[in-house]
């Protein structure tokens, strides 16, 4: 059992963990952040997914006291009910959500696209969510979504 | 005002927030975590279970076994052949045999390594061949699950008459549904005695009614709740965890969380069923297609689940969207030791469509005509007989899909030295085959002054809670803010029969319609489209004792002839047409589907947005079927060998919509979960031929098949 600190969200958070417990683990079990969905633990879904100073990472295959001093985020940072981030109200304008399953993931992936990359071509958007499944929509409308959501990002700076 | 408008899903805020609460996200004070133990052999007799190692663990509360059963231990959507638990025999790998409770995850998996089982193997039979010519009887009913014809005309007569034959076999095989959350529920026992189920599933009252009798208790005693589904295919309509979480609650009367991990959710989910399909078609110098002769062998695996179902649903549609004056179908599904297969988008469909799209496209070739000219010339249209002789005499826009394909199709143009295009082509009926399948609903008024929307339909992603909302304020003349949706609990709606059949939004659609219709009237009365307000008929409503307004539909149908099939198995079809180009790479096998021409008759659209998403997404599955998906039994046990579509492997898609409206469905609608899915397959096999001169007779054509048949071809030419 180790305690560790990092910031979640924005803020700092302290929990203990067993050496070997994983991120998703720690984030649903101790942290109450049901957001973060697993879909197979060994890293091939993206359900997990989580960001790690801003990239990607599957939440099942970290460790949690790997992540000590570091920023996660999960999809809870990027809007809430009164303030929703673009890609938020991207993919509700063009259906990219069906079951919701893969949502979550699915937003942080496309977040730390734009973070890095302000006009992404399809493809790129494409590739950075090469490790998000999706079985119900067919990434169509989530590929609509990030560009639209690119545009207004780049529109609003 | 609201139909056919893209308003969004009534779920999707919470959604995009991370906030829905799937069956795993639930927690209950107390909750024990429940596993299932399963048959490490394929057939075998029980000697001895040795439980007691297990039992001893710290932690572990109870080992439940097949006699702790209070009710009947049996379960079965169309008959109740399987085993909650399994007491002296297992039939497959997988078959659950005990159920282990303990309070944490941890300890109970661990757990499952302490179990010992004693077994007397039985030969074991792994494919439907097999079964059939086998003196091991798998079930004491024999090995033939199931025997249906479709004979119309005289098949004979018809090939003689004919002046180009094809014929050759297909052959599919098992896939997984692979939706992103797994099989998982809580129960608990509430304050007034009653057990709650809270899962993962596309059906409640059907649930309640099995757990009714796994428990020997009332229906009114058991209450199920549906939690945010995180898809379901067909593979959340059998009972999953709930049976075994009914029963652990009634046993130890304590909360009881139950998740399958993906690896027991590929081992124990029921899969597409795979299909051998041996098929001749006859058709006259002008195109026509005179005869059709299909003999369909599948195997269901150890039990029924929706073997019966595939069995005569395959047989109907196996002619595809064509008048074909002489047919005769046959179709057998034999029981093996293999995983169950059961229900999955499309029940068969996908599967012969891959079969008679293949078969046109020869007779094209044979003909020297055009694919596209072909179908156009057999295709059903209004006044065409079915194979079941059934008369299409409204909302059969076939042609109109065809047509809106056709302009694409004749500027097609190879860009690649290896781009083919290919057509493919589906019908398909809506809602339960030949048998009633009604759903209902009902209307009422909250305190605050609301319209109170009550629905047993399971929402699984597909967007029937939007459309069936979208129906109901158009027909009411309301506003969204207006009602309140109750949803998915047997306690607070009545039954609307399984999200299954693509059936929700034309026949809960319609229950929907017939509530609505009356509550109108009832507003109308009260002043309602006159000068008063909603709250104020609520009111005049609540000293009138709230009255309640009952919706229902049952498709009109008629039970098909048990020896020919003719008859009317469905009130109505869905028709599509898609057009696939691709790209194959000639040295490694690799196809790259590029872009898909896809066009639906969806009789109306509700809400095209969710329209498109469920073709979008039936698309990828279709690409899936057709080049990477493939469940090995005993091998697959993760995404690490059970590849699915990616947003890599997805073509460019350009929609049409055609809505020959359905006079019986909520505003000319019908169904198109499964036909989104059901032609894509079949384009990809035709394309693959145009673009390298290989047929695949075998799904899925992955790349190393596609990369052998290429070289097989090469072969030919050298010798
Ligand atoms: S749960 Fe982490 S990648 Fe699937
Ligand atoms: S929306 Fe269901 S898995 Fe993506």
């Amino acid at each position: 059992m180790v305690t560790i600190d990092f910031t979640l969200n924005g803020k700092r958070v302290t929990v203990d963990v067993n050496d070997n417990e994983t991120l998703l683990f720690t984030l649903r079990e101790k942290l109450s952040i049901k957001s973060v969905k697993e879909g197979c633990s060994i890293g091939e879904c993206g359900t997990c997914t989580v960001l790690i100073d801003d990239e990607t990472h599957y939440s099942c295959l970290t460790l949690s006291s790997k992540v000590t001093g570091r920023d996660v985020k999960t999809v809870e940072y990027l809007g809430n009910i009164i303030e929703l981030h673009p890609l938020q109200e991207a993919f509700i304008s063009c259906g990219a959500v069906q079951c919701g399953y893969c949502t979550p993931g699915m937003l942080l992936s496309a977040y730390s696209l734009l973070l890095k990359n302000k006009d992404p071509q399809d493809e790129e958007i494409k590739r950075a969510i090469s490790g998000n499944l999706c079985r119900c929509t067919g990434y169509i409308q989530i590929i609509e979504a990030i560009r639209y959501a690119a545009g207004i990002l780049k529109q609003n700076c | 005002m609201f139909i056919g408008r893209d308003i969004d899903r009534i779920d999707v805020l919470d959604k995009v927030l991370g906030k829905p609460i799937f069956a795993y996200d639930l927690k209950v004070e107390g909750m024990l975590f429940g596993c299932i133990y399963r048959s490490k052999r394929p057939h075998a007799l029980i000697k001895k279970i040795d439980i007691q190692d297990a039992l001893s663990l710290n932690g572990i509360v109870k080992v439940i076994t097949h006699a702790d059963i209070p009710g009947e231990n049996a379960f079965g959507a169309i008959k109740k052949d399987q085993f909650y638990l399994a007491g002296d025999k297992v039939r497959y790998i997988g078959e659950p045999i005990l159920i282990i409770l303990g309070e944490s995850e941890k300890i109970v998996r661990k757990a499952l390594n302490s179990i010992k089982v004693e077994y007397e193997d039985i030969e074991a039979i792994y494919d439907p061949f097999s079964s059939r010519d086998s003196t091991t009887l798998i079930h004491d009913t024999g090995n033939l699950l199931s025997y249906r014809t479709v004979i119309k005309g005289d098949f004979e007569q018809g090939f003689n008459e004919s002046d180009v034959v094809v014929e050759h076999t297909y052959k599919t095989t098992w896939l997984d549904h692979a939706f992103m959350e797994t099989e998982s529920g809580i129960g608990y026992m509430d304050e007034t005695g009653k057990i709650v189920i809270c899962s993962s599933t596309q059906n409640v009252h059907y649930k309640r009614k099995e757990i009714s009798k796994l428990l020997a208790l009332p229906e009114d005693r058991i209450r199920v709740i549906q939690a945010t589904t995180g898809g379901g295919f067909g593979g959340k309509l059998d009972m999953t965890v709930e049976g075994y979480i009914a029963l652990s609650v009634y046993l130890t009367k304590r909360p009881v969380v139950m998740r399958f991990t993906r690896e027991e959710s590929f081992l124990s989910n029921t899969k597409r069923h795979p299909l051998y399909i041996e098929y001749k078609t006859g058709a006259k110098k002008d195109g026509s297609i005179n005869a059709v002769k299909v003999n369909i062998i599948g195997d269901t695996g150890a039990y029924i689940s929706y073997g019966e179902t595939v069995c005569l649903r395959a047989a109907i549609h196996a002619t595809g969207p064509y008048e074909v004056p002489h047919v005769f179908v046959e179709s057998r599904m034999f029981y093996t030791n293999n995983h169950i297969s059961g229900a999955m988008r499309g029940f068969g469909i996908p599967q012969v469509a891959f079969a008679h799209e293949s078969q046109i496209d020869e007779v094209a070739l044979l003909l020297n005509m055009d694919p596209l000219e072909v179908r156009m010339k057999n295709g059903l249209r209004r006044g065409s007989l079915t194979a079941t002789s059934q008369l299409l005499t409204n909302s059969a826009g076939f042609l109109e899909t065809l047509k809106k394909i056709e302009p694409f199709w004749k500027a097609r143009k190879k860009q690649g030295l290896h781009t083919g295009f290919g057509l493919g082509c589906m019908y398909y009926g809506i809602g339960n085959t030949g048998v009633s399948n009604p759903s209902s609903c009902y209307l009422t008024f909250t305190d605050e002054g609301k319209i109170a929307f009550h629905s047993g339909v399971c929402e699984i992603g597909q967007g029937s809670d939007t459309a069936l909302l979208q129906i109901l304020l158009e027909t009411l003349n309301v506003e969204e803010r207006d009602v309140v949706l109750l949803r998915g609990d047997t306690d607070t709606s009545n039954d609307a029969g399984s999200s299954s059949a693509s059936r929700q939004t034309y026949v809960s659609g319609r229950a929907v319609y017939d509530a609505a219709l009356k509550m109108r009237k009832y507003l109308k009365s009260k002043g309602y489209y006159d000068c008063e307000t909603l709250r104020g008929v609520c009111l005049l409503a609540k000293e009138e004792g709230l009255p309640v307004f009952e919706g229902f539909f049952d498709p009109p149908t008629s039970p098909v002839d048990s020896k020919t099939s003719q008859g009317i198995p469905y009130a109505t079809y869905a028709f599509a047409t898609h057009m696939t180009e691709i790209d194959v790479d000639k040295a490694t096998g690799f196809c790259k589907v590029k872009k898909v021409h896809a066009s639906h008759d969806v009789g109306k659209a509700i809400n095209l947005k969710n329209v498109k998403g469920q073709i979008y997404g039936g698309i990828a599955m279709g690409v899936g079927l057709a080049l990477m998906e493939e469940f090995v039994p005993s091998k697959t046990e993760s995404f690490d060998s059970y590849y699915i579509p990616t947003s890599m492997d997805m073509p460019d898609v350009e929609i049409f919509i055609v809505e020959d409206e359905e006079p019986t469905g909520p505003f000319g609608a019908k169904g198109l979960g499964e036909p989104a899915l059901i032609p894509q397959a079949a384009s990809i096999v035709n394309a693959i031929k145009d673009a390298v001169g290989v047929r695949a007779f075998e799904l899925p054509c992955h790349i190393e098949r596609l990369k052998a048949l290429i070289e097989s071809e090469k072969d030919k030419w050298v010798e």
